[in-house]
């Protein structure tokens, strides 16, 4: 057991999923993964650098990536942004990596040392065009370790940039875990494939004496061409792929943890950092004898439909807490089908909500719902 | 590069050819001479890749039998510097224009060539954006025109040769299209170079600069080329002084730089071995 | 009489300037309660507001799995400086305890502010950085918020070796600073 800071366990989780390369530019509050970074993998025998920005860190992670090194990067909404055209290249060349972003109040500079999740639409839509899109957040020092790890299995089984969505609470926050022995240095399976269809729906293979791989942000076709009169098909079939599969696995992947909702008439919704609130505001929404629970979600994209919308078949009405002015209670009313109403709560101020609040939103929509009014949305 | 002789064509992916270079493109004669640089090195092709940023000048990769990586645009000196730290045994060539290095990638070019980290970068300077279809880039002299500049440029033009230096490339050097003979050695003597090393290559845009400025078909601009530059003394410092004369009149040719400085590669895999680290080994 | 410190969960708010080291006092009380064997959270102010003005840390106790990481309202406050006063002073719950350095002028007259000579203390030992640690000891000695054996291995774990020393010293005399004042009769 020992105290440890939630960018720590970022790094703990990297390492112990074999990440070998880091590059990044600092920015808080992610900074401390960088600096950790700094002092542990020269004697790992890995590769750290600090880079001139952040799309240049981006850049080189994806470049080691097919030199044949695991790599991420963390930042947070200024730097984000930025690496937006590079996580594009990144999905466009199917490339694994994972970035870390360690939300803080926007746009622009904003609150650069206060907790949000504003970020939430950006990590699934950011970049242009279309793209297979994994994101996954937490709530507790623990889960990132845990969410770490899962995040490097998916960027090489997905082949896809994985995002990870922390805030500056949890980035900062420590708290008492157990954490499994680091190994010396992780064993990697080598990679193997055809070396002529380095894309599509085949394994990742960075380049070797055997390939003679043509890496793209042009459409391309599985072998890597990007001339041809079929190339707009081939290009879309690949991504269609790519999507397809991550939406066939949404159930798989569709992490989340239920609380108290085996007989809960009222559902709160909530991730990240907030759900602990929300927790917190069951219990004193339960005190006072209200039937209600919470579903907490860790990963946010591919958005857990199928969840929500078993719970919206049951329940009477459903609030989303979210650090920001309303972003992914658009998805969830969207996949509640109009079947319980769907209220939404959020602040962007750079506080956290307090229990009662949370509690006092989930009260007023029960009785605007039991008085028979309409949903509502106050941010 | 359909004229390529039999003898390179072992180092060239036919299956994309024709490339998408216009006729009389100086770009073509460039990808030639790193063919030909290639070929005198011997190197095994399995170890290179050859990367680009975007532009006509960012094609580059896929016209060689080696890895390639095609990037983004001014960016693709991250991507290299990533590649070649996961695998230092890589060699690296870069190809870059004068809008992807000096404009939009000029913050990547300068702390690539600060590292000194150990790749060549062919920087195919045409004073103008080919591909978007000729705007001005930062390499476009004073007074001349371009899509965006119909009146002639007012802005001050870029050096790529002082930007290297000040930098702190380590092998610094300018050629011509219209030297031909040269362009291959001075190519080679970059990727032995150990080091970031910069071959600045002026280039003939027929399509856009040639016709916007009126200089004619590639023959006319590659003697445009061969007037309008000068043989820069071997030694060094005076070699800087010429390069901040007339651009437009006296562009200096020749090698600015040739050093060996501490390579950011191996630097870094000293730094894992004194943390007990097995980098690179 | 209710004593807020009592509670499960235990809240506390350590506050003071930024370079009063309140972000280390909250890691040492979070180390120190997790070797007690209970569950921690430990929060920060963070950035410049940790290096200028009112500064604090923020450690959630219990023996059950933590939901809300922050604290409203402090079941236990340290305050070591004026600012810190001013803007956290009345932000505890009832029955709080509030120990206060002695040379912030106006506290002291609520129920539960106890005013000690922390800063004080800590100069006649040639340290005055290491007042927080007096502070820590007397909230250990009066309000038990952790084994005192633990907060002393929590300082030998988190305080650099040149400090060690100096720091283990100042919680001495804070624990008897606040075992005094728990003896007087009030
Ligand atoms: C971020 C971004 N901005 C703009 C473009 C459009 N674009 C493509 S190539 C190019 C300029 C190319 O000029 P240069 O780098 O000189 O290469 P050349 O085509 O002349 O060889 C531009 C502006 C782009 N691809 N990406
Ligand atoms: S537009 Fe200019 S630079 Fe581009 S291929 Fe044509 S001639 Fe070459
Ligand atoms: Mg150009």
């Amino acid at each position: 057991m020992r105290l440890v800071q939630g960018n720590e366990a970022v790094v703990w989780g990297a390492l112990a999923s074999g990440c070998n390369f880091y590059a990044g530019y600092p920015i808080t509050p992610a900074t401390e993964i960088m600096e950790y970074m700094a002092r542990l993998l020269p004697g790992r025998g890995g590769v750290f650098i600090q880079m001139e920005d952040e799309l240049a860190a981006l850049g080189a992670v994806i470049g080691a990536a097919w030199g044949g090194m695991r790599g991420m990067t963390a930042t947070s909404g200024p730097g984000f942004s930025l690496m937006q055209e590079h996580i594009g290249y990144a999905a466009m060349s199917q490339t694994p990596c994972v970035v870390v972003d360690s939300q803080r109040v926007g746009p622009s500079t904003g609150q650069p040392t206060m907790p949000a999740q504003g970020d939430v639409m950006q990590a699934r839509w950011g970049s242009h065009g279309d793209r297979p899109a994994l994101v996954v957040t937490a709530s507790s020092v623990k889960e990132v370790y845990d969410t770490t790890r899962l995040s490097f299995e998916w960027a090489y089984a997905y082949r896809v940039p994985v995002i990870i969505l922390l805030d500056a609470v949890l980035s900062h926050m420590r708290e008492n875990i157990e954490l499994p022995v680091l190994p010396a240095s992780a064993e990697l399976a080598s990679p193997s494939g055809d070396p002529e269809l380095p894309f599509g729906s085949h394994p990742f293979m960075p380049f070797s004496a055997a390939t003679r791989t043509i890496v793209s942000g042009l459409a391309h076709d599985e072998s890597g061409a990007t001339r041809g009169s079929g190339i707009g098909t081939a290009n879309e079939q690949i991504l269609k792929g790519a999507i397809r599969q991550i939406e066939n696995d949404a159930p798989r992947l569709a992490r989340c943890r239920a609380d108290r909702l085996e007989d809960a008439e009222w559902a709160i919704v909530s991730y990240g950092i907030t759900a602990r609130t929300a927790r917190s505001a069951v219990d004193l929404l339960r005190a006072d004898g209200v039937r209600v629970g919470l579903l907490e979600l860790h990963t946010l994209w591919p958005f857990p439909e199928q969840i929500v919308q078993a719970l919206a078949q049951r329940v009477r009405g459903m609030l989303m807490a979210e650090l920001n002015l309303g972003q992914l209670v658009l998805s969830l009313r969207a996949a509640a089908q109009g079947m319980c109403p769907v209220s939404g709560l959020g602040r962007a101020d750079g506080e956290l909500f307090t229990p009662e609040a949370i509690a006092a939103a989930m009260s007023a929509e029960i009785r605007q719902i039991e008085v028979g009014g309409r949903m509502s949305h106050h941010v | 590069m359909s004229d390529v002789g039999a003898d390179l064509k072992r180092y060239l992916r036919s299956p994309m050819m024709p490339t998408v270079w216009c006729p009389g493109c100086g770009h073509g004669n460039i990808a030639r001479a790193i063919a030909t640089a290639l070929d005198r090195l011997a190197i095994d092709l399995g170890q290179v890749v050859i990367l680009g940023g975007i532009g006509c000048s960012g094609r580059t990769p896929f016209y060689f039998n080696t890895n390639a990586m095609h990037t983004t645009h001014g960016r693709v000196l991250a991507f290299a510097t990533g590649l070649k730290l996961a695998n230092p045994r890589l060699t690296l060539i870069v190809a870059m224009g004068d809008g992807d290095a000096l404009a939009i990638g000029a913050g990547h070019f300068v702390h690539a060539a600060r590292r000194n980290i150990d790749l060549t970068v062919i920087l195919y300077n045409n004073s103008i954006y080919g591909m978007t279809g000729g705007q001005q880039a930062p390499t476009t002299p004073f007074s001349f025109r371009s899509t965006t500049s119909p009146f002639g440029s007012i802005e001050p033009t870029f050096d790529a040769v002082d930007l290297a230096l000040a930098a702190g490339a380590t092998y610094v050097a300018r050629t011509t299209t219209f030297d031909f003979a040269e362009m291959p050695e001075l190519i080679s003597e970059a990727i032995r170079h150990p080091g970031f090393a910069m071959v600045e290559i002026l280039s003939q845009c027929p399509t856009y600069f040639g016709r916007l400025n009126k200089l004619g078909d590639a023959p006319d601009m590659l003697e445009y080329e061969r007037d309008h530059t000068v043989v820069a003394d071997e030694e060094p410092n005076q070699a800087v002084e010429i390069t901040r004369q007339d651009l437009v009149g006296n562009l200096p040719v020749g090698v600015f730089r040739r050093e060996i400085r501490p390579e950011y590669v191996q630097q870094y895999a000293e730094l894992s071995r004194g943390r007990g680290g097995n980098y690179g080994a | 009489m209710h004593r807020a410190w009592h509670g499960d969960p235990l809240h506390i708010r350590l506050s003071g300037r930024g370079g009063q080291g309140i972000i280390l006092s909250g890691v040492v009380v979070a180390e120190a309660a997790m070797l007690d064997g209970k569950f921690v959270v430990h929060t920060q102010s963070y950035g410049p507001e940790a290096r200028l003005g009112a500064s604090k840390s923020e450690v959630v106790i219990s023996a059950r799995e933590i939901a809300f990481p922050e604290v409203a309202q402090a079941d236990v406050l340290l305050c070591l400086s004026a600012d810190a006063y001013q803007k956290y002073g009345e932000r505890v719950a009832a029955g709080a305890l509030s120990v206060i350095d002695d040379l912030v002028v106006g506290a002291g007259r609520a129920t539960g502010e106890v005013m000690l000579p922390l800063r004080r203390t800590a100069r006649e030992m040639g340290n005055e950085l290491s007042a927080n640690m007096v502070g820590l000891g007397a909230l250990i000695a009066i309000a038990g918020i952790a084994d005192p054996e633990h907060g002393r291995q929590a300082i030998r774990q988190w305080v650099k070796p040149e400090f060690r020393e100096v720091n283990l010293k100042a919680f001495e005399r804070g624990m008897e600073l606040g075992a005094a004042c728990v003896a007087a009769p009030s």
